[in-house]
């Protein structure tokens, strides 16, 4: 601790903790224009000057520690005076169109210049021709920037794409795009303090004042961050009460989005309330024998549905979950708790991280932003095995590690026995390992172990991290167990990455069954009877930006959703209320959940100044007493001939995300590998159909010359509602439009 | 020293206004008056200040101009509010008043911008591009109002002056190789690592390993050391260098294109792949020059590769650096040692060569029975060769090896025996630190001066790392005879000094302590006092001109030797010294090779021309006094591994900083980019 004082009053920092970070946290304004606590200070607005007693000159408050015993003055008339002289500097022909201007009335140049008290610019430059540009998603309007390089910073240091950079000269400086590493994510949109970067879509469609901020969480995955959604009221739709969200946005200061989150939320389902569809559902549920649903579901309308399978005795299905749910159950049985330990935070603070299983870019783009941070700000050394390797992510991998499809428990024993130090608990287990023959069947040598723990030396935080692979894996049992092993053994902080945006509330909530033959309804899953958010079931239901609600989250933390867009048609609950089971709100039931006994309306959702969360409404993690043993290793899948994988493109999860406008993919195509395709006895260009798991793809198949081995990669997030089991898969592809 | 019309430069007031040309007074400065052979400047405007040498000089055309350079520099401008707004105004309002349409409410503004720029601007480069300009709206005010009441142009506005600006820093100015040091720290700050190494690259193509062993003279002239301690600017480089080789990312190269430029149809031979050797290699093939290099020994790297020792640079790192200079298409020919006839073959076969040979003979200690018979008795050189050869390749001493330095083992195993050396460079060091880790039980090294100078011969930590590691000093020291059985080396008797100050206030000279001399039982001597060319390749009839140390000589500026077309860099051209001056040397040499190829012609660019001016005004001021940052931000220290563990292996012995260091302590450099500016 380091005390100091700010204005004579007496202050304690952090080791290391800058002179504007601690202002802050004790609620000292200094005036910032280009700072963001989520980045390294910028340093180029210089508002943030101040003055320390017994010292010539101003000093930078956002990038210089706290000294013992200094004085810090952040006031004084000479620092108003260069604060102003900074914004007159920056109103310099800042182009006078406010009025039509995107950030007007949300603008920080607005509000410093009359927070500065210049209402008038008494010089002017010459100007020069500056282009705007269009880019995708966002535009940038040179004219409008003011330099702050807060993009710039998001791009290279949160998100990792490295992107935006800078284009130095004088007065001439501006900002620029590599596109082809530009993932979309509109995360510069969100920060730019003004009307520089603007949403390509939502510019010109609506003043910032008018527009209604909800916070709620996103639906897409299962990182569930939190999230505006900014409405108002549609005048124009004969809807009752229609709000239509017009933008997305997150906090700029503590929060991140991606693409998915910022631009994909035109997937409200606006129906209205059919009587007779919705006796026809309740007649459904009557006689169904099992009820199919998705993962893309709150915790209360989870635990509707266990009510109404208590009631009604149907078979509540959802393979996807099920697999969770045993994966959770089977690490706890080794873990000592109940769920993985590490966060996305806490990924962000490594230094050493594996990933296993997981497909890194396209999976949970959050935790590949927290891999990047932890790349730029810890210079974690990164390890990535999977069968695939993906180009786009090299800048934030130091080795990519290939492996055999299939043998991902094999890895994990391996990766066991080389990171735990006492194994004595399991000494059975590693008496047995054959590491010989996992490392021959794996394809990972133990050359590349000894390298992994080479670099494992000297590191201070270590992070696994386990992706979906591993869930729907046909021994996913025993690798939850090893996982748990290892989480347990302090080896590393382990992070399971859920399939689904509320798999894990959802498998802790719900009884799940295996189907049995007969009349099935679906929620969101199309099939006898479906009741469905897609707009063209039996009977409508509300999209998820349409309900209040909670999810469990990748952190095992609760997330809160609120309505976005209004919604008048029927919900679940008024099945359940037909069939008895009374409450008169979905939400009523969030004090009820078999977790926590805190209700709906008392769970905060925002930030501290110092950017600590509030929502940190983390899931106790039981203790577990059982002391399972690992199983054996040995039975190592083989899989020969033309493999397919699952991966989604970015920003894509779901069928709903495959309708939003500004996300929409164009080409949902099979990406293979040249040997793919000569064993598939197919050619790029070519219709081809196949079967995975019982759903039925038909897509263009493309060849990517980049690609090695005897795989294809493809997208399945249209179809997503259908599917589980392992995400790789040996199939037999016809040609049917060559 | 030249004769100046009106000078402000480093608060100097000189001001001949009015004067006859004989009675100008001198500045103290060693300015740019003559710009170079063929022409002199009119002026030189920098960051403290200006200097006319021609009355004629037309003052505000020349004020107007030093704003608009701001304008046109990458490397620092437009990145923070007061430099990117401040700097326009300064050059739109300089040349509103110089075209005749100014007013005197400009001139307020002016000075007004030019206030809050030196006060709150990022970069020095803001904070000082005011400072000339005010002087001359200060000393010049009548003619400024001439233009401003008159509504008329300056007197020479619509005329071609040329203007050439260069800008540099404190430390770019010191460092042999003119590394852009504020650009690469910036990378680091801003986490673009590609752009960090990017910068290095534009001047030091071995950033690897001149992030970790370069003895940075720059350090000596941060200007952070007049405030607390200079910015740990060597380290620093290392951050954007490993994050290349971390990643696998490919190799990073400078310029906009980032790879070889299309070949230009000329071929030039290097001898010698050392650092002169790999940086000429480098910057010709980036230019589209194809090159071959010769090496005599079976590995690539020169010195670096056999003598610095694994544990100080990791040939994993080395390597990389090397691989960058294979990426440009570079051809190596190892194993093959350049003879006199392959030399007069290049000259038919090759449009230019380098010599870039460096200095592989041991020189002696100069004692009583010096043999190199005398078995014990054993050169750096060939000391470390055979370390480093066996550490890194795994290259085994052969039969006659071992005989020779009667050694076992089929590594050099040093194990129950005393070794001595003598020396007091990186070399000694080197030789000391080994001979530890090859199982010594007792190394000495025995040096003439004290440890002060030791230190500043090498470094602080190079010195302390190896007395921790538990390697004997003993100052004011020199061997004064071998004494050996049959020609085998048995002992030494060491001479004692002390130092006696010169009662005329002189230098103080060292004087033999009579009775004082010891004799210590010792198996090996190896002198590591220096290093001399091995030259004997070179054509006797060429007949190059050589320096009296018996380096090739060059005038220091072009490095083209007495012949045509026959360049020399590096330490068989200077003499032993460090990897930043080869590199220096070398890419100087590129610069002016490619132009040679080109045009025939031996020429210095603008650009270097400048650099050389600066170099020779010193751009670093010990005077300076730093304002505007916090007195006592601590210098970041890296962790080095265990003195316990590193003795008995060869694992690199500093871990270099972790990014939470690296980060802070790029947020203590300062930027002081400066510009400067001669109108010729």
């Amino acid at each position: 601790m380091i005390n100091f004082k700010i204005n004579g009053i007496d202050y304690t920092a952090n080791e290391g903790e800058s002179i504007l970070d601690c202002a802050r946290r004790h609620n000292v304004y200094i005036p910032t224009m280009c700072y963001m606590p989520k980045t390294t200070a910028n340093a180029s607005c210089r508002m943030c000057s101040v003055e320390v007693e017994g010292q010539d000159g101003f000093i930078l408050s956002c990038n210089t520690p706290v000294l013992e015993g200094i004085n810090v003055i952040s006031d004084s008339e000479s620092l108003y005076t260069e604060r102003q002289n900074i914004m007159k500097l920056y109103n310099v022909n800042h182009p006078l169109q406010c009025g039509v201007c995107d950030k007007s009335g949300e603008c920080d140049l607005q509000n410093k210049t009359l927070d500065f008290g210049l209402d008038e610019q008494s010089f002017a430059v010459r100007d020069l021709k500056r282009k705007k540009k269009k880019w995708g998603v966002h535009t940038y309007d040179p004219a409008l920037c003011i330099m702050c390089e807060k993009c710039t910073a998001v791009c290279n240091q949160v998100i990792g794409a490295e992107a935006l950079y800078i284009k130095p000269g004088g007065y001439q400086s501006e900002i620029d795009i590599n596109m082809t590493r530009c993932i979309e994510c509109g995360e510069c949109i969100d920060v730019c303090p003004v009307g520089a970067m603007a949403s390509t879509e939502f510019k010109y469609t609506t003043n910032a004042w008018e527009l209604e901020k909800v916070p709620s969480s996103c639906s897409h995955c299962s990182s569930a961050c939190n999230l505006y959604y900014e409405s108002k009221f549609d005048g124009i739709s004969s809807y009752v009460n229609d709000t239509k969200i017009y933008r997305v946005t997150d906090d700029e200061h503590f929060g991140t989005l991606c693409g998915a989150g910022r631009f994909g939320f035109d997937y409200a389902n606006k129906a209205q309330k059919d009587e007779k569809s919705f006796e026809n559902a309740v007649e459904a549920f009557k006689k169904a024998k099992n009820v199919y649903f998705t993962s893309y579901i709150t915790n209360e309308e989870t635990y509707i549905l266990t009510k109404l399978q208590e009631k009604l005795g149907f078979n509540l299905v959802n393979n996807e979950a099920k697999e969770m749910q045993d994966f959770m159950e089977a690490f706890a049985s080794t873990a000592g708790e109940q769920f993985a330990n590490a966060t996305l935070d806490s990924v962000k603070k490594s230094d050493y991280i594996i990933s296993l299983g997981s497909s890194l870019a396209t999976d949970n783009p959050m935790v590949k932003f927290a891999i990047s941070k932890a790349v730029t700000h810890k210079k974690a050394y990164v390890t990535n095995i999977h069968p695939i390797e993906d180009e786009s992510i090299k800048n934030i991998l130091n080795e990519y590690v290939k492996c055999e499809v299939g043998s991902e428990e094999a890895i994990l024993a391996m990766l066991a026995e080389t990171f735990v130090e006492d194994k004595s608990s399991q000494k059975t287990f590693f008496d047995d390992l054959d590491i010989g023959y996992l490392s021959g069947e794996s394809n990972v040598n133990e050359s590349e172990l000894e390298n992994m723990k080479r670099f494992c030396a000297r590191k201070k935080r270590k992070t696994l991290i386990l992706g979906s692979d591993v869930i729907g894996h046909k021994n996913a049992k025993n690798i939850a167990k090893i996982a748990g092993y290892i989480q347990k053994s302090g080896a590393f902080e382990v992070m399971i990455v859920p399939s689904v945006t509320n798999s894990l509330g959802v498998s802790l909530i719900a009884k799940l069954d295996e189907a049995q033959d007969g009349y099935s309804v679906g929620y969101n899953v199309e099939t006898d009877f479906t009741l469905s958010a897609k707009g063209t079931a039996d009977l409508d239901m509300p999209a998820l930006n349409q309900q209040e609600g909670t999810f469990v989250n990748i952190d095992s933390c609760l997330s809160v959703l609120n309505v976005g867009s209004s919604y008048d048609g029927y919900v679940l609950n008024d099945i359940a209320c037909a069939f008895g089971i009374e409450t008169k709100n979905t939400v009523d039931y969030t004090s009820a959940l078999p977790f926590n006994n805190i209700s709906f309306d008392d769970l905060e959702d925002d930030f501290n100044e110092d950017g600590t969360t509030q929502r940190a409404f983390r899931l106790e993690s039981k203790t577990n007493t059982q002391n399972a043993n690992l199983d054996s290793v040995n039975d190592i899948a083989e899989y020969n001939g033309a493999v397919i994988y699952l991966k989604d493109s970015i920003d894509q999860f779901s069928e709903f995300t495959a309708d939003c406008k500004q996300i929409k993919e164009k080409k949902v195509e099979l990406v293979a590998s040249t040997s793919f395709a000569t064993a598939a006895k197919a050619k790029n260009g070519d219709i081809v159909r196949f079967e995975i798991g019982g759903v039925v793809f038909t897509r263009k198949l493309r060849v990517d010359k980049k690609m090695k081995g005897t795989i294809a990669q493809n997208p399945a997030f249209d179809q997503r509602s259908k599917l589980s089991g392992y995400r790789f898969a040996q199939i037999n592809l016809e040609v049917i439009d060559g | 020293m030249s004769k100046v019309y009106f000078s402000t430069w480093k608060d100097e007031q000189i001001n001949n206004i009015g004067k006859a040309e004989d009675s100008w007074d001198e500045s103290a400065y060693n300015l740019p008056a003559q710009y170079d052979e063929h022409s002199s400047s009119k002026a030189f405007i920098g960051w403290d200040g200006v200097a006319l040498f021609d009355k004629d000089i037309d003052v505000v055309k020349l004020a107007t101009e030093y704003a608009h350079q701001y304008q046109e520099y990458s490397e620092a401008c437009g990145r923070c509010a007061p430099g990117r707004w401040g700097g326009r105004i300064l050059y739109d309002l300089m040349d509103k008043i110089a075209r005749g349409e100014g007013t005197v409410a400009d001139m307020d503004h002016l000075k007004e911008v030019s206030r809050s720029m030196q006060l709150t601007s990022k970069c020095e480069i803001g904070k000082t591009v005011p400072n000339p300009l005010l002087d001359l709206m200060e000393h010049f005010e009548d003619t400024f109002l001439e233009c401003i009441n008159e509504q008329k142009a300056s007197k020479h506005y619509h005329e071609d002056v040329e203007y050439i600006a260069k800008i540099t820093a404190p430390c770019m100015d010191a460092c042999p190789a003119h590394v852009d040091i504020p650009a690469y720290i910036e990378g680091v700050r801003d986490q673009t690592f590609e752009d960090s190494l990017k910068a290095t690259r534009q001047t030091m193509p071995l950033a690897h390993t001149c992030g970790r062993v370069c003895p940075h003279p720059c350090e000596d002239e941060c200007s952070r050391v007049n405030l607390d301690s200079p910015i740990s600017i060597m380290e620093l480089k290392r951050i954007g260098a490993d994050y290349e080789s971390d990643h696998g990312i490919g190799f990073i190269h400078p310029g906009k294109r980032g790879k070889k430029a299309k070949s230009i149809g000329k071929k030039v031979a290097i001898v010698g792949s050392g650092p002169a050797g790999l940086t000429t290699a480098y910057y010709l093939a980036l230019d589209g020059v194809d090159v071959d290099v010769f090496e005599e020994l079976p590995v690539l790297g020169g010195e670096v590769t056999v003598g610095v020792p694994e544990y100080r640079m990791p040939w994993s790192k080395y390597s990389q650096d090397i691989e960058a200079v294979k990426d440009l298409g570079v051809n190596f020919h190892l194993n093959t040692k350049v003879s006199v006839d392959m030399m007069r073959k290049f000259e038919e076969d090759y449009d230019a060569t380098m010599i870039a040979s460096g200095t592989r003979i041991s020189k002696k200690v100069r004692c009583e029975n010096e043999r190199e018979e005398v078995q014990g008795y054993w050169g750096a050189i060939d000391f470390l060769d055979r370390v480093n050869l066996y550490e890194k390749f795994d290259i085994p001493l052969n039969q006659a090896q071992k005989k020779e330095y009667d050694i076992d083992a089929d590594f050099v195993d040093l194990t129950g025996k005393t070794v001595a050396c003598v020396g007091g460079g990186f070399t000694s060091m080197d030789v000391v630190r080994c001979s530890i880790r090859a199982g010594a039980t007792r190394v000495i090294m025995l040096y003439r001066r004290d440890e002060k100078t030791i230190i500043r011969n090498t470094t602080y930590e190079e010195y302390h790392e190896a007395v921790e590691e538990g390697v004997e000093f003993i100052f004011h020291s020199a061997v004064a005879e071998m004494k050996d059985e049959n020609d085998v080396l048995k002992s030494l008797i060491i001479d004692k000094f002390e130092l006696v100050p010169d009662p005329n206030g002189g230098r103080a000279q060292l004087v033999k302590i009579e009775g004082a001399s010891e004799e210590i039982a010792v198996d090996y001597l190896i002198p590591a006092v220096s290093q001399s060319a091995d030259l004997d390749f070179v054509p006797s009839e060429w007949e190059l001109d050589m320096t009296s140390w018996a380096t090739i000589k060059t005038n220091g500026v072009d490095y083209m030797t007495s012949r045509k077309g026959i360049f020399a860099s590096g330490d068989c051209e200077y003499g032993p010294m460090t990897i930043v001056n080869a590199v220096g040397q070398a890419k100087r040499g590129a610069s002016v090779m490619t132009r040679y190829l080109k045009t025939g012609e031996i020429t210095l660019s603008d650009d270097e021309i400048m650099e050389d001016h600066l170099r020779k005004m010193k751009v670093y001021d010990k005077n300076k006094k730093i304002t505007g940052w916090l007195q006592g931000v601590p210098r970041q220290q890296s962790e080095v591994l265990d003195v316990n563990i590193r003795k008995f292996n060869n694992d690199e012995v500093n871990f270099g900083f972790t990014q939470e260091q690296a980060i802070s302590e790029a947020e203590r450099c300062m930027r002081c980019y400066y510009i400067a500016m001669v109108a010729k």
